[in-house]
């Protein structure tokens, strides 16, 4: 892993990262000190506070996948946690939506798990597409 | 033999399409979208990944949530689309004519369909670099794809690629499908990079990569690609200083797929035949203020024009494009320009002129790498804007905007904003222009 780990006083450490938060990627300084308080710097945003806190306590992830239908046209339905999820846990969410096939149409938006880790599964695309209107 | 007359003819239905579509439809023009698969979305489909519309909706999307936003309002807004239908040629414009241009497509369903349009926006967007492209040693063995067309492979039709891969060039496409191989159980054993420094976000790095121990080899070359059916093997060298392959230490890496992610050319075979001139330092059409090419009424937007980085600015960039093309249609006549030039450093910028007294979005590409740039406007040879940027690299697009008034055509002299700049970058375009550099 290139996240450098130094020391940062008795118990605590300090992370380099890459905030992931948006396609900026603001390089964050994380302080992790011995009683558990966490410092973030270099975030240009709220969201990378929140992103360099969770990451050095709990890293999350949006999982993204696709999920195999009953369709020969369109044998992938993409699908998304609408959430980020704890990344230990993306292999056995994985594993639970390569063992489903579902039957379309499915409509962006429509749920296929209503929890797994706090977050909901959703299809991102809707299958078949839409018909497009009659030209002339 | 089927006949349309429209307003605007749109050539391409991903996301430069549907917004351009979109927003020439708002302006009350007759609108066709001509799209060659039988779904409208474009590549976005495929990109199954988040991180789409934080700067267009402030949400994190995926590609086909980002692309049903368009989707559905275009199937409302009275736009006639054309599926599973490729144009194949773009007319000329008749002497003594209306103006209007024929534009053939040939379409899986109807035939032929001749269409007369008095403006067309190409949005074809671009293609991946391959193998022939990158000249790489060895064999020819199955196993070797672009990382787009594994994309599609693993995300849209349902196929694994292979077992173990190894991924040629850092591109974001190829880190995108690190990941994805690996969560779809192809174990991805490397990505190589010939550049001292990835060519992808560093964002991308961290959560493709890092998240998955994938390992990155910068500064490092594919020698050859070993397998007589099927890849077998990988091998690698570090470069040195010279740029020569250190053959020494050379690495094999075991694996039955190759990957490539090696850049993306603007799509312009259409273009070419119908007499656009094409600038090489972006692979796309010169274009004017108006986002209009050198062959009139013909205007061009999203990655067909220049390769973005972020659908997001391809959306703002369409409908810009859109508005011009509206005003083209109702007959207002072109504004005064100023032409521009990429100047130090800076290997393109889009658009090729601009209108002083209108805010125009300029977006280049740095030649070099470097931290703590400084981006320099000149307009007739003096400085009228400067701005620090912390990092500049080829492969990071750089966007900035000149608010209406802050580029004056009389720093450019009396003379030059007389009328609409000379066609944009064309070699016979002379006078002060304002030239953007990085130093």
């Amino acid at each position: 892993m290139s996240q450098a780990v130094r020391d940062a006083g008795p118990g605590g450490s300090t992370r380099e990262l890459v905030c992931i938060a948006c396609p900026i990627g603001c390089r964050l300084t994380v302080t992790l000190s011995a009683s558990a308080e966490v410092t973030v710097t270099g975030n240009r945003c709220e969201r990378g506070e929140a992103y360099g806190r969770e990451e050095v306590l709990s890293p999350r992830r949006i999982l993204t996948a696709v999920v195999p239908t009953d369709s020969a046209e369109f044998p992938c339905a993409p699908v998304r946690t609408d959430r980020a999820i704890r990344r230990e846990r993306s292999g056995e969410l994985l594993a639970e939506l390569y063992r489903r096939k579902v039957n379309l149409p499915v409509r962006q938006g429509q749920v296929l798990m209503e929890d797994f880790d706090g977050a909901r599964v959703l299809f991102t695309r809707t299958l078949p597409p839409d018909e497009v209107p009659a030209v002339g | 033999m089927i006949t349309r007359s429209v307003d605007a003819l749109v050539i391409g239905g991903g996301s430069a399409g549907l917004a351009a579509a979109l927003e020439l439809r708002e302006g009350g023009a007759t609108v066709a979208v001509v799209e060659r698969e039988p779904f409208l979305g474009g590549i976005l489909l495929q990109c199954i990944h988040s991180g789409f519309g934080l700067h267009e909706f402030g949400e994190d999307l995926t590609g086909p949530e980002y692309a049903e936003r368009f989707i559905r309002p275009a199937l409302a807004a009275g736009i006639e689309i054309y599926l599973d239908a490729t144009v194949t040629e773009i007319g000329e414009i008749p002497a003594g004519g209306e103006g209007a241009r024929t534009v053939i497509a040939l379409s899986r369903g109807m035939g032929v369909i001749r269409f007369t349009a008095r403006a067309v926006v190409l949005a074809m967007g671009c293609r991946e670099r391959n193998r022939g492209n990158v000249a790489i040693a060895g064999t020819r063995p199955a196993g070797v794809f672009t990382a787009g067309l594994a994309q599609r492979l693993v995300n849209i039709e349902g196929y694994v690629p292979g077992k173990s891969a190894v991924i040629i060039g850092s591109g974001d496409i190829g880190l995108i499908m690190a990941r994805r191989l690996t969560l779809v159980g192809c174990e991805v054993r490397a990505v190589v990079e010939i550049q001292s420094w990835p060519s992808g976000n560093a964002r991308n790095i961290a959560q493709c990569l890092n998240d998955h121990s994938i390992p990155l080899h910068l500064g490092h070359v594919v020698t050859r690609i070993e397998g007589r059916d099927r890849v077998e093997a990988v091998r690698v060298a570090p470069l040195s200083p010279e740029g020569e392959a250190m053959s020494e230490r050379e690495l094999r890496i075991p694996c039955d797929t190759v990957l490539l992610s090696v850049g993306l050319i603007p799509e312009n075979e259409l273009s070419r035949a119908a007499g656009v001139p094409i600038n090489e330092g972006t692979g796309g059409p010169w274009v004017d203020a108006d986002y209009m090419t050198g062959a009139r009424g013909i205007f061009a937007c999203g990655n067909v024009l220049h390769v973005h980085d972020l659908v997001d600015f391809v959306t703002e960039e369409a409908r810009l494009c859109a508005a011009q093309a509206a005003q083209f249609l109702a007959g207002s006549p072109a504004e005064a320009s100023l032409r521009v030039t990429a100047g130090a450093n800076v290997r393109s910028i889009v658009p090729n002129a601009c209108v002083p007294g209108r805010q125009t979005v300029f977006t280049l590409r740095s030649l070099v790498v470097k931290n703590d740039a400084r981006l320099i406007v000149r307009v007739g040879g003096q400085e009228v804007r400067a701005r620090r940027l912390s990092h500049v690299q080829p492969s990071e697009m750089i966007r900035f905007v000149m608010k209406a008034g802050e580029i004056t055509a009389s720093a450019a002299g009396p003379a030059s904003a007389a009328g609409p700049a000379p066609m944009a970058g064309s070699p016979s375009a002379t006078g002060p222009a304002v030239e953007v550099s990085l130093r």
